[in-house]
């Protein structure tokens, strides 16, 4: 999981304009959640631009990762 | 000159293409299925905005393009897919070359000529020189906007914005440039949050959309899929650069994990860079793999591992600079630096940046100095612009940035020269019915591809170190042939069940056009030079080559290729 926790969440949405890649939306309760996680870039903008340092990131892809040689 | 060979000849050659190609379709995602559309496309609104100079990308490009633009006295309107100073590189671009800021025995004469040395005469001379003469005063606006004072750029992105009253139009998802009687005429797209589409009428339009990837995993690029490249194609526009690659590595653990991979660097103040001339990041890594396999120890650039290697790209002889003349990989190396740069240390993997060729030198043919392409009132600045201000490798460390905010700020300003001397045009409902009916097609689908599926299936195809890197004619025949495929039956019938996979299709058909392009410029450049080699023409061939490759659509529709010598771009 790439970004896989938000918890603290004060619902301003900062982290879904940040994402390069909306992969976070707010919910219906107007909180950001995780919606579209392997689209997640790992870049950590969200987490460093959220105000309450609600998120949680970790450095695995969800999905199998191409690389040209390794 | 390569044989061209047939369909069903390359499938007999390429068992490893095609064997990547399964293993892409056995990931994640499902290909072909039905749509289970959240969004009716009919029952979704418009919204119609007009402007002098319309702003597509709000990275280093795109801020000073506004802001050059509305102080030359245009109405100037910004829209970005994602958000100001968060998208595109410029977010993780933390040194900007600032020329004559320190006591320097090099003079801009010497500067631009050591840089042309370096790039073996790839780069555009005009571009490079304008590059240096301006970014001391880009960098001091920049200062007092308070860019130095934080990691994160919003804020200082924003000053200047604010205090101009510049509306910007965040997160919604430019599709379409709009051409009318042979002129710009404006730009269309859609709104993930509004959910409505956008029709923007522009006397003037410049792109500041970025280089592009295939959204490749180890570089924070996945937003940048060459759409303002593409858009601008298919309006006429010429389009250079595609041949060339950015060699960064990535980490073998957790390749896609950029931040882990480049340390603290995301989290750090941005800094200026002095002059600092190199020969770096292009294929050199990539061939050691190709011929010795992995692991390589990584360092500085230019360290590797300690093996004499035959072949390869060569480097040029640059004065001072501790490089050798015809040195290829494995033989004598520069002086050791500080140890690995962010994000090379450890075993690498590579095709971090796959897709993107070196800065600046891919993208919109420029037609003078200002920025301009072959389109009237179409410009294009920073990555989106193949201005070859650096070249066709890394030259000047930090330039990248510098030259974003250089070129912004000349695209704007020529741009609202242009918008003052040209009526508005108002697009017709027709118009309007064929750009919407373009825009949500794949929202209408019953059923289709899954836009992952053929992102997934086109990394496969494109991203392998023999495919994208180490070049030769049949493995690049038989990667096009998948890759036309791609963009016969499977491009028209992409779905998407709602406007996130919209985006998704609209950025999975311009990365197959972009494939494309960079297949067929690699197989014509019959020659290896910079970050273009082939194992199949090795040598640099000055006798055909010095030249850049300007790609367009022909009148039939077809790709077309043409040679433009370099250091041929006219001043205006």
């Amino acid at each position: 999981m790439p970004i896989n926790n938000i918890s603290g969440c004060i619902g301003c949405g900062t982290c879904v304009s940040t994402c390069p890649t909306d992969v976070i939306r707010l919910n219906k309760d107007g909180k950001a959640e995780i919606k579209y996680p392997e689209d997640c870039q790992i870049c950590h903008l969200c987490r460093m631009y959220c105000p309450t340092d609600a998120i949680t990131i970790t450095p695995e892809k969800t999905i199998p990762v191409i690389v040209s040689w390794g | 000159m390569a044989k061209n060979i047939s369909r069903r000849e390359f499938i007999a050659t390429a068992g490893a293409t095609a064997g990547f190609a399964a293993l892409a379709s056995m990931g994640l995602y499902s290909g072909w299925g039905s749509n289970d559309s959240d969004t009716n496309s009919d029952q979704l609104d418009s919204k119609e905005l007009n402007c002098d100079v319309l702003v597509i990308g709000s990275g280093m490009a795109g801020l000073f393009a506004a802001v050059k633009a509305h102080d030359a006295g245009a109405k100037t309107i910004m829209v970005s897919k994602g958000r100001l100073g968060s998208s595109g590189q410029t977010p993780f671009a933390k040194g900007i070359f600032e020329f004559g800021a320190q006591k320097s025995n090099v003079t801009l004469d010497e500067f631009v000529k050591q840089v042309s040395e370096s790039a073996l005469g790839t780069n555009n001379p005009i571009y490079t020189r304008q590059m240096a003469e301006h970014s001391k005063a880009r960098v001091g606006e920049l200062r007092e906007w308070g860019f130095f004072d934080s990691p994160l750029y919003n804020k200082s992105f924003n000053r200047p914005i604010k205090d101009r009253n510049i509306p910007v139009v965040e997160r919604v998802t430019i599709t379409h440039l709009i051409k009318e009687n042979g002129k710009i005429a404006g730009a269309a797209g859609f709104s993930i949050d509004a959910k409505k589409i956008y029709f923007f009428n522009a006397k003037s339009v410049i792109l500041c959309t970025g280089a592009g990837g295939f959204k490749p995993n180890g570089f924070p690029i996945n937003d940048l899929t060459h759409d303002g490249t593409i858009m601008a194609y298919d309006i006429g526009a010429k389009v250079t650069g595609k041949e060339w690659n950015d060699g960064h590595p990535g980490r073998s653990i957790n390749p896609a994990a950029c931040y882990d991979g480049w340390g603290d660097m995301f989290e750090q103040k941005p800094n200026t860079t002095s002059v600092s001339i190199r020969h770096d990041l292009g294929v050199d890594m990539n061939y050691m793999a190709y011929q010795q396999g992995n692991p390589i120890k990584m360092g500085h650039p230019g360290e590797m591992n300690n093996v004499t290697l035959e072949g390869g790209p060569k480097r040029p002889v640059l004065q001072g600079s501790g490089m050798e003349s015809e040195k290829r990989p494995g033989g004598k190396r520069p002086p050791k630096g500080k140890g690995a740069p962010p994000g090379m240390g450890g075993t690498p993997v590579g095709g971090s940046s796959a897709g993107m060729a070196i800065h600046k030198s891919e993208g919109l043919v420029p037609i003078n100095d200002r920025c301009e392409s072959n389109i009237p009132g179409l410009y294009a600045a920073g990555d989106a612009l193949g201005s070859y201000m650096a070249g066709a490798i890394y030259t000047q460390i930090g330039s990248s940035l510098a030259g974003s905010a250089v070129q912004g700020g000349v695209a704007g300003e020529a741009a609202a020269t242009y918008a003052s001397g040209v009526k508005q045009l108002e697009l017709s409902v027709d118009k309007k019915k064929e750009l919407k009916d373009k825009i949500f097609a794949p929202l209408s689908r019953d059923a289709g591809y899954s836009p992952a599926w053929v992102t997934q299936t086109l990394q496969g195809i494109m991203i392998p170190n023999f495919v994208l890197y180490i070049k030769k004619a049949n493995l690049m025949q038989a990667a096009l042939a998948y890759i036309e495929e791609l963009r016969d039956h499977h491009m028209p019938l992409l779905r998407a069940s709602d406007l996130h996979e919209l985006r998704l299709a609209h950025e999975t058909a311009n990365m197959i056009v972009s494939a494309e392009m960079k297949l067929k410029a690699s197989l014509m450049r019959t020659e290896s030079r910079c970050s273009h080699y082939r194992l199949d023409y090795p040598e640099t061939d000055n006798d055909n080559w010095q030249a850049w490759i300007n790609i367009y659509k022909g009148k039939d529709g077809s790709m077309k290729f043409e040679k433009q010598a370099f250091d041929s771009v006219r001043r205006s």
